[in-house]
């Protein structure tokens, strides 16, 4: 636990000092939904909620997708990711430490994006936007979990960085439905219960993602 | 019978078709040092990862304690420092924090004390606040040798260790190996040439072709600083040796 905390302060107080992970990942996400908005609807005015869900879940793919490659780059700067393997702290710890970081980026950029979809869709600052909210933690932490254990492997890798979306994107495909499903619902104004079989499929996907990042991240980064 | 810190078994590497270790078999015991020597090139550094853990022999062991070096349990990891040719520093944390984060990984209590011994002890007090990003190469190297030796490890692993350090920066070096050496650490230095800073008694030995082969002479260099005589004569009774 000491280890898991101490890693995770540390990225926490490098994210505070630089802003490189958030602020790419909220510039990413905004560029994204502000190319949706006109390709999607030039003439504006738009209030269609799979539209909007669609586009919001769009742009948080490529930007988590972006925040872990930069989170592992950054530890292999001065080699330091092996000095996290040469220490006392187990492999899991590391990627639970890991994925907090990168869950707490997406977060961040999530809540950005989010902010900018109501202003670009025409929607409303209103409770359906608090409905948003399981489906987009849900699948933050199935992709924070994916993204970890991937760009571990892609890191690796000659061109990983180009491997990355490629691996990542295919694989989080279904939870990107469920994803975009929850999300229409909430927009739309939907009870949360209606959007539940969705939230079930994320949560399936998050054990599924967690529990295998947790087992096989001490093979995926190796010894680099 | 216990297990030797540091031991390779007909330790082999290759890199595609090209052999860079062949068949090397090195023992070093608790309070001895070897000093390993070869060109650019020569493996020198690839040998420290294997021994480290960080790569898997083409065949082979590399051991530390006993165990493969590459399968070791936390709690034994705890008991190697590496000094590579990275630093393993991270630019933008000051010196200070670099060091805390290094005591929080290996369970350090209170590190506050240790840590600004250690800032002290490497010559950094003046720059402490600073951003490693900021660092010459031999202020980084010299909060290098502070994180390699900050949990006061019981094997170390040194690869040229001197490199970028002034003649006072080499001493300090020199000073904290014969240290190690004193308190029963392991110790293993690669570099370039036989002749190195301070007064240190280490076992000889050259990469010649990927082969591990001892120098006649053993290492005593006298140039300047006093001997650490507990150390060398610690080392030299347990002197390693290539079966």
């Amino acid at each position: 636990m000491a280890g898991f905390a101490a890693i995770l302060r540390k990225d926490l107080r490098l994210e505070l000092r630089a802003g490189e992970s958030v602020l790419t990942l909220v510039a990413l996400a905004l560029l994204i939904l502000v190319v949706m908005v006109f390709a999607l609807n030039p003439a504006g005015g738009a209030r269609d909620a799979g539209t909007a869900a669609g586009a919001l879940w769009v742009a948080l793919i490529f930007a988590g997708t972006m925040g872990a490659t930069r989170s592992l780059a950054a530890e292999r700067e001065n080699g330091c990711l092996r000095a996290l393997l040469l220490s006392p702290v187990d492999r899991a710890t590391l990627f639970c430490a890991k994925l907090t970081a990168a869950f707490i980026f997406m977060a961040i950029a999530e809540a950005a994006a989010v902010f900018v979809l109501v202003l670009f869709f025409n929607l409303d600052f209103d409770a359906r936007l608090l409905r948003l909210g399981p489906s987009l933690a849900l699948g933050a932490l199935g992709f924070a979990a994916l993204v970890t254990l991937l760009a571990a492997i892609a890191g690796r890798l000659r061109a990983g960085d180009l491997l990355l979306p490629l691996l990542a994107v295919p694989m989080f495909v279904p939870a990107l439905i469920a994803g975009v499903k929850g999300g229409e619902l909430a927009l739309a104004g939907s009870p949360l219960g209606a959007a539940a079989q969705w939230l079930k499929l994320l949560a399936a996907f998050d054990v599924l993602f967690l529990s295998a990042g947790y087992l096989l991240f001490e093979y995926a980064i190796g010894d680099d | 019978m216990t297990a030797p810190p540091i031991e390779a078994r007909g330790l082999e590497q290759s890199f595609g078709f090209t052999p860079v270790l062949r068949d090397v078999n090195l023992r070093v015991e608790p309070g001895a040092g070897v000093l390993i020597c070869g060109r650019n090139g020569a493996g020198k550094s690839t040998l420290l990862s294997l021994l480290a853990g960080l790569g898997t022999p083409t065949a082979g062991e590399a051991l530390l304690f006993g165990s493969p070096s590459n399968r070791l349990a936390p709690a034994l990891r705890r008991r190697l420092g590496l000094l590579s040719h990275q630093s393993f520093l991270y630019p933008n944390l000051t010196a200070r924090e670099n060091l805390t984060f290094f005591c929080a990984l290996y369970r350090i209590h209170n590190p506050a004390p240790l840590v600004q011994s250690w800032i002290e002890r490497v010559g950094l007090a003046a720059a402490a606040e600073e951003r490693v990003r900021g660092f010459s190469r031999g202020m980084e190297q010299r909060l290098a040798l502070a994180r390699a030796l900050l949990p006061t490890p019981d094997v170390l692993l040194m690869d040229e260790p001197f490199t970028a350090l002034d003649p006072e920066g080499a001493a300090l070096a020199a000073a904290l190996v014969r240290e190690a050496l004193a308190r029963g650490c392991a110790v293993l230095l690669t570099a370039h040439q036989v002749a190195q800073p301070g007064s240190l008694a280490l076992a000889p030995y050259e990469l010649v072709r990927g082969r591990l082969v001892r120098l006649d002479a053993a290492l005593n260099l006298r140039d300047s600083a006093p001997s650490g005589s507990g150390g060398a004569e610690g080392s030299r009774r347990n002197s390693p040796t290539v079966v």
